[in-house]
């Protein structure tokens, strides 16, 4: 049977992350209601088809973009037929807007609210102050079932979240298929990140300039390149296992971004910086996804279509024979470390963009998130094998679980306990399919 | 294509086992799924019937760690509190890192929870995620850490009272070594709060003629490196009174060098933060005694800020809970320790 020509792992693990997007949408299945412009009309069509209207509204909302959409547009509605009355702000504004409106006129007040807003315990603590307020109505806009996970925004929002992981993901991926392991990559992320806020700072700081912010993150990126370059010089110079030397790598290059930035945060950094970890350039989508795509995209054309990438696959495959065939396993294996490098630096640069900060404890950890997505995706420890797309989707099935379990409530040890199964999972499947095919 | 070049290498070089492997992994992905369902069905069911009733408000808490006592006794006294106003409360744990908090924070603004309770894992780097949620109108308030970005809305900030804590440590100290003496300092200048303590113990003591600060050296505020500053002190001074650290970790580490160098009794160990193992230590005449913080208090009023926010009530934008002295009569009469 050779037709559907495809690794296994390649084909089952989308089908576990469609598997587990439509377990969230279901668990996360909750009554809400609509808010913002929407939540406005809905609310206001409810009162109009009310047989009398009462003489007064007031609309309420938190003085946000959403909770002003929502009272312009139920005024705007509700204007012509009655006397509508509006109240921005927190929940003590609109209460000292409440006692100033019931002083003036004793007419019943209706209350029109966003959701959000309806479910403020300021309007039982009214009724209770005053008798002339114990009948007061306050309604919002009737509730319709929504999944907090299948919302545009949220699924944005996960894209948004494993984006610097699953570029630095990329390197690691390449590593991993030439039999090696890079765990300083979290330690670069910090250095990347702490480097780009220092350079920023020491070149203009909050008003440096257009120019002075790409060669600050060019820098840092340039420099974590750089550390990748020297692990990869130490690993084939000397023999050192990868393990080895890239823990050594991970303590030097924590060590310096701490020196670097003396154990501070580094935040004198101008506005502009945050476009690119929070920005939408293209359509609505974030740039540090728009990002990783084409980082991917790029990857994956390399892994499968140039010789560099067929040289990765032999090395991790069967060095010796790839040898043999005249691939050089120095140049091959001081390429890996030298993307896995970078993609680190380009993953910090992101960083500090997205906390408009830098500092040396960005990234902890990050090392084995990153290698529990390439494996999870579908990649051999043992090295020879592995998809690009195999491990986005291995980190989007991270992030979603991560995700998911965080809009379900589940308790925090839970969740590092669920997430450490999955990764086991994914390994076992991987040692199981490699007993079956030796 | 290359690919003819390395035919053995070829990605896609797997056949006809394939099919089991899919049914294997397919398993997993349903007992994944399943044990997902499990830690769902202990919580309320997903469906709700409609009613106009708004359904209960939700407030998202992200704890720096819960590896620390500290944070764990703080979120448990937010939860029982939040149980008694009618709130839910998700607790997540930010395990330090200032981007794995963004994210949490991400996900309670696409939750829509009601309000946002933050100890930041980075004073600064925390404010973009709470102007995001100011943006998305949820109001934010922080607890035992503060926010240092300006340009971020905090409601409110409910923290322990470090400076007069610190006050509170050196008139400990003052009572310790009987008004005259040489002290030491184990510090941790890398943390506000303890900034705040060190300042306040140095004003008291430096009203005191008699007392003078000999050493002032950081201890990582841990045990075992501040275990290693403490003997550097106890090496230096052999004429050493009193040691103030600024958390009991740092306290226990002192008291360990001193029972090493053989001068337990001679120095005396004033501490802050009240955890059991130093209660214990106090209790054996080992420390003189801890400045303490109640957690479940900072937990217990972040809520209250919360109810009281919604309630359209006035809330203070900061709320400094006193420290209190635990010496070894108040170790003697509790019940928590053998």
């Amino acid at each position: 049977m050779r037709t559907p020509k495809a690794f296994p792992a390649a084909v089952s693990m989308p089908a576990i992350l469609f598997l587990l997007c439509a377990f969230f949408t279901w668990a996360t299945w909750t009554e809400g209601a609509p808010s913002g412009r929407e939540g406005g009309i809905a609310v206001a069509q409810e009162m109009l088809r009310r047989d009398r209207l009462p003489p007064r509204i007031l609309v309420v909302g938190g003085d946000d973009a959403n909770g002003r959409a929502f009272v312009e547009a139920a005024c705007e509605a509700l204007a012509t037929r009655t006397e509508v009355l509006r109240a921005l702000g927190t929940p003590q504004q609109v209460r000292s807007r409440v006692d100033q409106v019931t002083a003036d006129l004793k007419t019943p007040l209706v209350v029109v609210a966003t959701p959000e807003a309806s479910a403020w315990t300021l309007w039982s603590s009214l009724r209770a102050s005053a008798p002339d307020l114990a009948s007061l109505e306050v309604l919002g806009p009737s509730a319709r079932g929504r999944s907090a996970f299948l919302s545009p925004t949220n699924l944005r929002n996960v894209a948004d979240q494993i984006a610097v992981i699953a570029i630095i993901a990329v390197g690691m991926t390449m590593v991993i298929i030439t039999g090696g392991i890079d765990l300083s990559v979290g330690s670069l992320v910090a250095l990347s990140a702490v480097a780009t806020a220092w350079l920023i700072r020491s070149m203009g700081g909050a008003s440096a300039s257009i120019g002075a912010l790409v060669a600050a993150c060019a820098g840092a990126v340039a420099l974590s390149g750089l550390i990748g370059v020297f692990s990869g010089a130490v690993i084939t110079a000397f023999r050192i296992p990868p393990f080895i030397a890239t823990l050594a790598m991970m303590q030097v290059a924590a060590g310096l971004a701490f020196i670097l930035a003396r154990g501070q945060t580094i935040y004198d950094v101008p506005v502009a910086f945050t476009s690119l970890g929070r920005g939408e350039a293209i359509a609505s989508l974030p740039n540090a996804v728009a990002l990783m795509l084409f980082i991917y995209s790029c990857a994956h054309v390399m892994m499968v279509r140039t010789a560099t990438g067929r040289r990765i696959y032999a090395v991790g495959g069967n060095a010796e024979a790839a040898r043999l065939s005249g691939v050089s396993i120095a140049r091959t294996l001081l390429f890996v470390y030298a993307v896995s490098g970078l993609m680190a630096g380009v993953g910090g640069v992101i960083t500090a963009s997205q906390l408009k900060a830098g500092s040396p404890t960005y990234g902890l950890m990050y090392e084995l998130y990153v290698i529990a997505a390439v494996v999870v995706g579908g990649t051999s420890l043992s090295g020879g094998e592995g998809r690009i797309f195999g491990t986005l989707v291995g980190a989007f099935i991270i992030a979603v679980i991560r995700n998911g379990m965080n809009l379900m409530n589940v308790e925090a040890y839970t969740q590092k306990g669920v997430l450490g199964l999955v990764i086991l999972g994914a390994v076992l499947v991987d040692r199981l399919r490699r007993r079956r095919s030796a | 294509m290359q690919g003819a070049k390395f035919p053995a290498i070829r990605p896609d070089r797997f056949g006809s086992r394939e099919v089991k492997h899919m049914r294997r992994i397919g398993i997993l992905g349903v007992i994944a799924a399943l044990a997902l369902g499990a830690v769902s069905c202990g919580k309320e069911k997903p469906h709700v019937a409609a009613s106009q009733k708004p359904a209960t408000p939700v407030i998202g808490v992200s704890l720096l760690t819960l590896a620390n006592p500290f944070f764990k006794v703080m979120g448990d006294a937010m939860q029982a509190e939040a149980k008694a106003r009618g709130y839910e409360v998700v607790i997540t744990s930010a395990d330090m890192d200032p981007a794995r908090q963004k994210d949490q924070v991400k996900d309670f603004i696409s939750k829509k929870v009601a309000a946002i309770i933050l100890c930041p894992a980075d004073s600064r780097s925390v404010g973009t995620s709470i102007q995001e949620a100011n943006q998305a109108g949820i109001p934010v308030f922080t607890a035992d850490i503060a926010c240092l970005d300006k340009s971020a809305r905090v409601v409110s900030h409910i923290a322990t009272d470090n400076f007069a804590g610190g006050k509170l440590a050196a008139e400990a100290m003052i009572e310790a070594i009987g008004g005259k003496g040489k002290v030491a300092i184990i510090d941790h200048p890398e943390v506000e709060s303890v900034i705040l303590r060190t300042n306040g113990f140095r004003e008291v003591i430096g009203k005191v003629k008699d007392i003078s600060v000999v050493a002032q050296l950081p201890g990582g505020g841990m045990r075992d490196s501040a275990f290693k500053t403490a003997q550097d002190i106890l090496e230096k001074h052999p004429d050493l009174d009193g040691i103030f650290a600024i958390n009991d970790p740092s306290a226990l580490g002192a008291v360990a060098a001193i029972e090493k160098a053989g001068r337990m009794g001679r120095v005396k160990v004033v501490g802050f933060d009240g955890q059991p193992e130093a209660k214990q230590a106090i209790k054996e005449g080992k420390m003189y005694a801890t400045s303490m913080q109640y957690p479940d208090k900072i937990g217990k009023l972040s809520i209250e800020s919360v109810a009281k926010y919604f309630a359209g009530e006035q809330v203070p934008s900061e709320t400094l809970i006193p420290t209190g002295l635990y010496k070894k009569a108040d170790a003697e009469q509790d019940p928590s320790l053998k």
